[in-house]
């Protein structure tokens, strides 16, 4: 049952058009944005390496990858579906480990696709456009960038969970994340406990405070907390 | 049915929803709670003898920098009223849509938009009315005379009605997508991602010079001292620019709303 | 086999037991009890709002009560395994998203209980979807809604049928088609629960009946039972529901 409710809610983000969308807009703004930013460079005449380059396709690369973590929960309240879901998978708990796993799986694939593509449009376009290149630093943030991706879809599924509306939560992950962050980083330092800012360590490492290890932790904890009252209202709740 | 009466209908119907009003708070509560954060932390600065730790000192762009949070706002209210009629009740297959039930009460297509339109921007104007004094209120009395006002009544009027200009033109942007798209998905993904600071737009200034024609880019100047953008259009040829903009919007929407079924 | 057969009998048989619900202050349901047997079709009728509804949705384990018990087969719906092989059951139309297809919606349903997925292709057949079974739900009519609901019911072979008003949106024959789908899964010995507010099409099909006005039940008992001294059904319903004012509050 537990590895039914995951292929069922699999079955059911495949053939949602929405989430093939997504993932084709998650890869073309990789793909976009990558040459956009080596095009800056070698207009600018900067010098730039792949991996930075790529790093700083990531805050435009989770636009769509927060599209991709609403839309599993969400796209059972637009409409009557997740009455359906709920009879088919009457214990909720599992129903809603197997969504989450499924949650996983989609941002997990759409944010090695986009990373993937900026990479490769990052290098295709560098040898085109005949950027300077500089030995790259740390190739591992580009790992820590698919991880920074991953906790930011994990945190639109939880609060899709937890707001039960597609939309709705849709305008409030974008909201904080792409509008009140940057606002509130220019304000406060405390801005940094913020769960963007601090799972941006693992790829961006600039904080005095938080470290690779302790940043994503921060944002984790954020996860569970979300996680936490949006499971509670899921298993008590009536839909 | 009259104009008042259609007006009406439709403002009465916009209120009713509840998402209108979680972007009518997220326009105001919002903007509040940054500006107290911005007003706070500007004075402990002050306080501490350190007023450089901050980008500035003025009350007004302590209240200012929360402008953005209202474009948000702005766009929930252009999307839901639009996407309310499309959104499927109980009977998920058929015509369980409220825009069935709008267009047989209304069937004079274009009255019915020019109401939605003249509905939004009242709406706009209101919250920024209540908004932007609130806030500037606030960082006054936060601030206070800590630090030297460095805007003038007559600019901080000026960036007011240009800021509200801002959001009215980004809502029924929002709108015309929306009412172009029947999907309230779009609009706020790529309306509310593209006015905050990681901007494809702005990236786009790197690549082109025409990027300074995008709506979102031409307007930005109506918020003059914030993020401001080297080169691109001034405020003025800028506003007319993005209401171009949302006037070729609205009209696509329009034509294609009047000829689709519903 | 009588053992066995005895064993079917547990399974699909409904129970619900002095259910009551409240929203806020508001009793929608006032100690609610009645059974639904294997072999027999047990209407609910009741006006709209009167609490049939609130009723299906604590069987069918989506909402709960704030007292009683409803069971399948001695089994509160969400502690069964694979529920949708033993109840089938249709609330509000297709319950699908509008952007799915007809058959996917049915394959994710299929996969989450373990149905074999021949069963799509079957069920799509059965209720005449087959040339539609590629199309959008959100393009399908209100009659073709309530046959994808239906399919999604009939899915897993269950033993008993659950449906809320399953003719609305239907068309003539679809109604005439229903009626034989009912007595057929009563005659192979299934449990057929549904609610309706349509007299007449109650009359031709069940063999029990349950009255709900106000969320109390005022009436059960056989068909032939509650009409006796009355021409015809809707006579009796309105004197039923009427007549008793303590129904209402």
């Amino acid at each position: 049952m537990g590895t039914r409710g995951l292929a069922a809610e699999l079955d059911k983000l495949r053939t949602l058009p929405a989430i093939g969308f997504a993932i084709v807009g998650a890869v073309l703004t990789g793909v976009v944005i990558a040459g956009a930013l080596v095009a800056s460079a070698a207009a600018a005449g900067t010098p730039a390496s792949v991996v930075e380059i790529v790093l700083a396709a990531v805050p435009f690369v989770q636009v769509p990858i927060i599209v991709l973590g609403v839309l599993p929960a969400g796209q059972e309240y637009d409409g009557r579906q997740i009455a359906t879901t709920l009879v088919a998978m009457p214990d909720r708990a599992r129903a809603l480990a197997g969504k989450t796993m499924a949650a996983t799986a989609v941002v997990g694939l759409g944010t090695a696709l986009s990373v993937g593509a900026a990479l490769t449009t990052g290098v295709i376009a560098a040898g085109v456009a005949e950027v300077t290149l500089t030995s790259a630093t740390a190739p591992w943030r580009l790992a820590g960038a698919v991880g920074y991706l991953t906790i930011i879809g994990l945190l639109a599924h939880v609060v899709a969970v937890a707001l039960r509306q597609l939309v709705p939560a849709l305008v409030a992950t974008l909201a904080l994340i792409v509008v009140i962050s940057p606002l509130s980083a220019g304000l406060t330092e405390h801005a940094r406990w913020l769960p963007d800012r601090a799972a941006s360590q693992l790829y961006a490492d600039t904080d005095a405070l938080l470290t690779t290890a302790t940043g994503p932790l921060g944002a984790l904890a954020w996860i569970a907390a979300i996680g936490t009252l949006a499971a509670v209202r899921f298993i008590r709740l009536d839909p | 049915m009259s104009v008042t009466g259609l007006l009406a209908a439709e403002l009465r119907k916009t209120v009713t929803l509840p998402a209108a009003w979680a972007g009518i708070g997220v326009a105001v509560l919002g903007s509040i709670a940054l500006t107290v954060l911005n007003a706070v932390t500007t004075r402990s600065a002050i306080d501490a003898g350190t007023p450089e730790r901050v980008a500035n000192t003025s009350a007004f762009e302590a209240a200012f920098a929360a402008m953005p949070l209202g474009t948000v706002g702005a766009v929930v209210l252009g999307v839901v009223m639009i996407s309310s009629e499309y959104a499927a009740n109980a009977a998920d297959a058929g015509g369980g849509r409220q825009i069935t039930a709008t267009l047989t009460a209304m069937p004079r297509r274009m009255s019915l938009l020019a109401a939605k339109v003249t509905v939004l921007v009242l709406l706009v104007i209101a919250v920024a009315a209540v908004t932007l004094p609130t806030t500037v209120g606030i960082a006054n009395a936060v601030i206070g005379g800590a630090a030297t006002e460095t805007v003038t009544p007559e600019q901080a009027l000026l960036r007011g009605l240009g800021g509200a200009l801002y959001w009215a033109l980004t809502g029924l942007i929002a709108a015309a997508v929306t009412l172009l798209t029947r999907s309230g998905l779009i609009a706020p993904i790529v309306l509310i991602a593209n006015n905050s600071v990681v901007s494809v737009s702005l990236l786009l200034t790197n690549l082109t010079p025409l990027a300074h024609w995008l709506p979102d880019l031409a307007g930005r100047r109506l918020f003059a001292g914030m993020d401001t953008v080297d080169g691109g259009l001034a405020a003025g040829p800028g506003a007319l620019v993005m209401a171009a903009w949302t006037v070729v919007f609205l009209i696509v929407a329009a034509v294609v709303f009047r000829r689709r079924d519903a | 086999m009588s053992a066995g057969r005895a064993h079917d009998r547990m399974v699909g048989m409904l129970l619900i037991d002095q259910l009551v619900k409240r929203h806020g202050t508001r009793t929608v349901l006032d100690h609610v009890g009645f059974e639904a047997h294997p072999g027999r079709v047990t209407a609910f009728l009741g006006a709209n709002g009167a609490g049939k509804s609130s009723t299906l949705r604590i069987l069918l384990g989506l909402d709960r009560p704030d007292g009683g018990t409803a069971l399948v087969g001695g089994r509160p719906y969400r502690s069964l395994r694979d529920p949708l092989r033993t109840v089938g059951s249709m609330l509000d139309g297709s319950g699908a998203h509008r952007a799915r297809t007809a058959r996917d919606h049915l394959a994710w349903l299929a996969r989450s209980n373990g149905i074999d997925r021949r069963r799509v292709g079957e069920v799509l057949d059965q209720v005449g979807l087959a040339s539609s079974a590629r199309v959008r739900v959100g393009r399908l009519s209100l009659g073709m809604g309530q046959r994808l609901g239906l399919a999604a019911a009939l899915l897993g072979e269950p033993q008993a049928l659950v449906l809320d008003e399953p003719v609305n949106g239907l068309d003539p024959e679809g109604i005439r088609w229903m009626r034989g789908l009912l007595r057929d899964q009563a005659a192979a010995g299934g449990t057929v629960l549904l609610s309706s507010h349509l007299m007449s099409e109650v009359a031709d099909v069940a063999d029990d009946l349950v009255v709900i006005a106000g969320g109390r039940i005022v009436a059960a008992g056989t068909l032939a039972e509650l009409t006796a001294g009355y021409d015809r059904l809707e006579d009796a319903f309105f004197a039923l529901t009427s007549g008793d004012g303590g129904a209402r509050r």
